[in-house]
């Protein structure tokens, strides 16, 4: 019988068999008493759900009024109608929501669950160790489990546990089971916080076994764009968000010395994490300085453009984000493709038990257009000796890459301008506008529209001439495509803890005005320049700002008027006026991370198993704000609605109304911000700070006004109030032309008011407002929704009230 | 041709959405002449124009909103366009205000509008990034019903309840028809 934790007698006992489990030995070696919640189940964190979506009121903007899921379908819910199985509108989008949010988070998942067992196989176990400056090394993990991973195997429990909640979450979305929006919501919600946990395993996984950076704001420059790569080599690409195979082709390429011979460059998030692989320096079973010798070829936007622009001769996919019709582009341009995983077989034959030199043979002899080899170190081999030798091949068969003057001139007298192609194009190019100006001899039009084109070609499918217009647009951009070549930082990865204490009191206070972090795809609303102007908008301001995924690769592409990229402008630390890259997709966990860290390390709340708690002070405390501009996929929705349940606002663009679910507060309705004092427990209305949690902006001028008013928070003292609204101000005169209708609700007192506007600001509180102002002693008597109080404590969670009243 | 001017611009053809594959179900927006929906805009007790930052690319359009403010119809200027009536020195009802959280706003009955005057019985779109539009006026649909849709944009909105159909590419004749609606309107 148990005595106590960690002992037990045997005495006595006859014929019992006892099985061990796990072996609980965290209470010696953590601080931290076990928190309310290790492991939450599918309904565990549901009133801190409701709490959000109380608030937050979920908004639905249906892609689809009808339900076809079963066959009773189609069923028209047109006005919030039901369905023959009793599912409104509502439900209906909050069913899709969750699917959505699960394919995303199963993406993150299966990932980090190839990469758990991949990394075992190759490497065998390693000891889990973040270094001596991030000791608080698994944060997501740590807050969710409740447990310490020691070593990479332990990530096991972690995945173990996320693969249950998902399976029965998926359960949930069967025809008859959840029928509620709300609680479509919450599952969301959960499967967002699985999601942020299934990021951050694989993110460390990867970190470790691969010695990555570890919170290195200094981590390498590496090379960016099309025109790095070198065009008298074998170029391989590495398409998709698994380093496994990739990482095999470069182990090869430097264990038999044939960079002379090949170029590998990265496509989306397998760019960013082959650059980071053993640039520590640490003992590792990977040769050293092997990262940077990689480039970055592009985000996953430029995918068809690359294509188009003939800059490869062989590409190995792995999974996510890899345009499914890879092969048939490839298959026109003689580029044979290897299928490195399960997940992407493309049709394909498996030849993955075939002898090496018979597969290289067939491809390079271009007998087979692709291969599938599910084995990474195979892949890694072929892959780079088919670039190597193929090149040649590709060049005896004489394939033409690139169309001719004479072919661009075909191509543009056969438009008719029937405007079939604008009907069809995402950013709404007038696509015959830039045929006519091409007609005159003015290629400019197609040039300036080349970044803000998103690659799709459904313009292509739609015209009746049957013009190849991505390939007008290739001739058009030829010399920059060659001149694309730029520095961007490598993936660092997680916050230091001594970065966390350093701006920990600035960001709770609200002097460093905010966190903004800029993730997401390729799908901009109007073109990749976006990403470096919202990006060096919130720099230049002092905020911290870090970044990952195609987002951060496509703001690399632009410099100031000396030349610099922005990674060239600012350090790469997590401070104010930095620009931190933490790494690929799976690295956003990283982003998550730091926030919970500036609550465990700065504010020290116990963080273990106790995730409403963080989330709760996150919200109420830590000014942070994420921007999802050119999301596209399944994925950035997981990560939205991973960061809306850690109490992190997120702005998304407007082809992001294809998620169909936001969550936006409405700001007139005090009982909504009622919020406790933890202090005593009595009940405070607080401004609306932050106003919504996942927000839709027209206009990246709009996302960067809301993004500074979604920093706002009820804790800011009333120098950091003041400077979140000196901001929030300014960026409204400089893109509105006026100061935005609402700053008044953020005032609590005089000294809240930014300098520079002070004066007709009181004047207006008075006169618009109302407001009482004492003008000799310049103080404001009445008016304010509550009084600037420094101790003021809020949370909405009843069990942090210290002293009941 | 003297008819044809007499008839007004035709704005009930090419009733496709502007992205073509916006075909949400049964219920699809009806193709109105401009005088009817100057007519049905005219009759409306609390109407709402919202305009987006689409009229950057066409100006005039500004000082034809401008117009149709002065005939007393509150302006919810969305995204950054609100700089362009600043510009032009025009505040009088104009509210600075996202498409996002204004819809958030509509779709509740309680709401008490821009104004604090009440919740609006019509809105008036134009000038805002289609697919954005679209689904705020999908919003609308499946969840405020009370509250008419119309567009004025030179777009085939299917979502609304009255559109022009497309007249994207031809904007002499999308100018024109919005002048036809603002002369309705005065009658």
């Amino acid at each position: 019988m148990a005595t106590k934790e960690g002992s037990f007698s045997v005495e006595d006992m006859k014929n019992v068999q006892i099985n061990i489990g796990a072996v609980v030995k965290e209470a010696d070696e953590w601080d931290q008493e076990m928190g309310p919640f290790p492991k939450p189940g599918v309904a565990t964190l549901r009133d801190w759900d409701y709490k959000i979506m109380n608030r937050y009121k979920i908004m639905y903007a249906p892609a689809d009024d009808t339900c076809t899921l079963c066959t009773y379908g189609p069923c028209d819910l047109t006005g919030n109608k039901k369905g023959a199985c009793g599912i409104d509108q509502a439900g209906a989008c909050g069913k899709i929501v969750l699917i959505a949010c699960l394919m995303g988070c199963c993406a993150h998942a299966a990932h980090g669950r190839h990469l758990y067992h991949w990394c075992l196989d190759k490497f065998g176990d390693m000891k889990f160790d973040m270094g001596d400056e991030i000791l608080v090394d698994s944060p997501l993990y740590q807050t969710i489990i409740g447990k310490k991973p020691k070593t990479l195997k332990d990530f096991d429990e972690g995945l173990a546990y996320l693969e249950e909640e998902v399976v029965q979450l998926v359960a949930s979305t069967h025809t008859g089971q959840e029928g509620y929006f709300m609680d479509f919501e919450s599952k969301a919600l959960h499967t967002g916080m699985m999601d942020d946990l299934g990021m951050e395993i694989c993110d460390l996984l990867q970190i470790v076994a691969y010695d990555m950076p570890r919170g290195a704001a200094d981590a390498p420059l590496i090379e960016i764009g099309m025109g790095t790569l070198d065009q008298n080599k074998g170029v391989l690409i590495a398409y998709g968000h698994n380093l496994a195979a990739g990482a095999e082709a470069m182990i090869y390429a430097e264990n038999n010395n044939l960079w002379d011979k090949v170029d590998i460059g990265g496509v989306c998030c397998t760019a960013f994490d082959l650059t980071r692989i053993t640039e520590t320096g640490r003992d590792s079973k990977v040769p050293k300085n092997l990262g940077p010798k990689a480039k970055i070829a592009g985000a996953m936007g430029w995918w068809r453009k690359m294509v188009r622009a003939g800059v490869m001769d062989c590409v190995m996919v792995d999974e996510q984000c890899v345009y499914c019709d890879v092969l048939g582009d490839a298959q026109m341009r003689k580029i044979p493709v290897i299928a490195t995983t399960d997940k992407i077989m493309l049709g394909l034959p498996d030849r993955t038990n075939d002898p090496v030199d018979q597969i290289v043979e067939d491809l390079v002899s271009f007998k087979m257009p692709g291969v599938a080899v599910l084995d990474p170190t195979k892949a890694g081999e072929i892959g780079i000796r088919v670039a190597i030798a193929v090149k040649p091949k590709r060049a005896e068969a004489k394939i033409q890459n690139l169309i001719t003057a004479e072919q661009f001139k075909e191509g543009v007298e056969k438009c008719t301008t029937c405007n079939e192609c604008a009907f069809v194009c995402p950013p709404h190019i007038r696509i015959s506008d830039l045929i006519a100006e091409a007609k005159k001899g003015n290629l400019e039009a197609f040039s300036s529209m080349y970044e803000i084109c998103v690659g799709c070609g459904r313009c292509e499918q739609s015209c009746p001439q049957g013009i190849n217009i991505l390939d007008l647009f290739e001739y058009a951009n030829r010399q920059y495509v060659k001149n694309q070549k730029f520095r961007m930082r490598a993936g660092r990865g997680p916050a230091r803890d001594t970065e966390i204490r350093a701006v920990g009191m600035p960001i709770v206070m609200g002097t460093i005005p905010g966190v903004i972090a800029l993730v997401g795809c390729s799908n901009y609303p109007k073109g990749t320049k976006e990403c470096y102007d919202i990006a060096k908008e919130f720099v230049d301001r002092g905020y911290i700002v870090v970044t990952s995924g195609c987002m951060a690769m496509d703001m690399s592409l632009y410099t100031d008027a000396d030349g610099k990229t922005i990674w060239e402008q600012y350090g790469g630390g997590f401070d104010g006026r930095n620009i931190c890259n933490t790494g690929s997709c799976v690295a956003n966990a990283n982003i998550m991370g730091a926030a919970i860290k500036v609550a465990t390390i700065f504010a020290r709340r116990n963080h273990r198993a106790n995730f409403d708690d963080i989330a709760d002070y996150i919200l109420n405390k830590v000014g942070a704000c994420g921007i999802a501009w050119g999301a596209y996929s399944q994925k950035a929705a997981s990560i939205a609605t991973g960061c809306n349940r850690l109490g992190i606002p997120v702005v998304v663009q407007p082809h992001s109304v294809m998620y169909r679910r936001s969550f936006m507060g409405r700001a007139d309705k005090p009982e909504d911000w009622m919020t406790i004092d933890a202090r005593d427990g009595s009940l405070q209305q607080v401004e609306p700070a932050p106003e919504a949690m996942l927000y839709i902006a027209e206009t990246k001028e709009e996302a960067m006004l809301e993004m500074a008013k979604l920093c706002f928070r009820p804790s800011d003292n009333s120098i950091g109030r003041g400077i979140k609204l000196t901001h929030y101000c300014d960026i409204s005169m400089k893109y509105f032309g006026k100061l935005p209708d609402d700053w008044h609700l953020f005032v609590r007192d005089v000294k809240d008011l930014p300098l520079v506007y002070k004066e007709d600001m009181l004047k207006t509180l008075e006169e618009k407002y109302g407001w009482k102002i004492d003008w000799k002693a310049k103080k404001i008597l009445s008016g304010p929704l509550r009084p600037a109080d420094v101790s003021f404590d809020p949370t909405l969670i009843a069990r942090k009230i210290r002293t009941k009243k | 041709m003297a008819a044809d001017v007499k008839k007004g611009i035709d704005t009930t053809k090419n009733p496709i959405p502007f992205e073509m594959a916006q075909v949400p179900g049964p219920e699809q927006a009806k193709c109105f002449m401009p005088k009817v929906m100057g007519a049905i805009i005219k009759k409306a007790k609390r109407p709402l124009l919202v305009v987006g930052a689409e009229l950057f690319d066409d100006p005039i359009m500004f000082d034809k909103m401008i117009e149709m403010g002065k005939m007393g119809i509150p302006i919810a200027a969305t995204a950054h366009s609100v700089k362009g009536f600043v510009d032009r020195g025009y505040m009088e009802n104009v509210y600075q205000i996202g498409l996002h959280p204004l819809t958030n706003y509509l779709r509740f009955p309680d709401w008490k509008g821009l104004d604090g005057q009440g919740q609006y019985d019509a809105v008036i779109f134009m000038g805002i990034f289609y697919k954005f539009a679209n689904a705020m006026f999908a919003t609308l649909k499946n969840f405020n019903r009370d509250i008419k849709r119309i567009s004025v944009d030179r777009y085939y909105h299917i979502n609304a309840n009255m559109t022009f159909g497309n007249m994207a590419f031809n904007a002499n004749d999308y100018h024109a028809a919005v002048d036809e609606v603002i002369a309705a309107m005065k009658k």
